[in-house]
């Protein structure tokens, strides 16, 4: 029996990875895998939620629905994400964040 | 034996995704979270989430990986050659490969201990309800109409990408297509 604090930190770990991946990288598709590395670890949580909060059957139904939920709105996002990519590639000629600084003024 | 499994299993998935964002080639970076996704899916497969491991798969180390492929390869961003360093040499095709019969083994292993498992954390009550059925029963009742939004989300999204990716015609450049 994997302890359930134990999954939970895994999960922790997991989103500060991408959260630092996020916020420290210039690569847009980089950007994007680390959003998708901090989706994976709210997955889990609430996975982990699910067996910490079962009812008689030991599983709580609704953790995984809203983790089906979450992997949907994933492949949108993902989806959107690198449509986007692609219309920024076809302006820039880059992938780099730095040249999006349209807006600086 | 499940929980050796387990802790082995995170090590992986938590050394890909350190992968994911020291890699310097955006392909590395991919094959990496593929490496992540899958351990992850195996995961779910030990805490008694056989759907949710399947959807894993299928959405995640399927779909959306091929998404990610295919821009990168569209773009062409794999010119810029890697500087070699030996933290980066951890994520080398060699390593990947390893990884990855690594994970098939796991995947054996989790399926061959599946009923042990189910047993032990509890999944089957004696009913024999299987949480298939059950995630079944709650999305078809309680969540459809979070069930029904969602579809309208996938027909929206797919518009919106469309009309994203397109190439206008009406410039100058059109024929360039």
């Amino acid at each position: 029996m994997i302890p359930s604090e134990h999954i939970l930190l895994l999960a922790g770990l997991l989103f500060s990875i991408g959260a630092l991946g996020f916020l420290l990288r210039r690569n847009l598709i980089i950007v994007l895998a680390s959003i998708e590395l901090m989706l994976n670890a709210a997955n889990l949580t609430f996975l982990a939620g699910s067996r910490m909060h079962g009812g008689p059957a030991g599983l709580n139904l609704d953790g995984p629905i809203f983790a089906l939920f979450v992997i949907l709105v994933a492949a949108c996002e993902a989806a959107v994400g690198l449509a986007l990519v692609i219309a920024f590639y076809r302006q820039k000629q880059t992938v780099d964040l730095e040249a999006a600084t349209e807006l600086k003024g | 034996m499940v929980s050796l499994l387990f802790y082995a299993l995170a090590a992986v998935a938590v050394a890909c995704a350190i992968g994911v964002v020291a890699s310097r080639s955006p392909m590395q970076s991919v094959l990496n979270l593929l490496g992540s996704f899958v351990c992850l899916a195996v995961i779910y497969l030990l805490m008694g989430f056989q759907f949710l491991a399947a959807v894993q798969i299928l959405v995640y180390a399927g779909a959306i990986m091929v998404l990610f492929l295919f821009v990168v390869m569209l773009l062409n961003l794999t010119d810029k050659a890697p500087k070699s360093s030996l933290f980066l040499g951890l994520f080398s095709p060699k390593v990947l490969g390893a990884l990855a019969a690594f994970f098939g083994l796991a995947a054996a292993g989790a399926l061959a201990a599946g009923s042990e498992v189910a047993g032990e954390m509890g999944v089957v009550p004696e009913g024999g309800l299987d949480p298939i059925v059950g995630i079944a029963e709650v999305l078809f009742s309680k969540y459809m109409l979070p069930f029904e939004a969602a579809s309208l989300l996938l027909l929206a999204t797919m518009v919106g990408v469309m009309l994203l990716a397109k190439r206008e015609r009406s410039d100058t450049d059109g024929g360039q297509a």
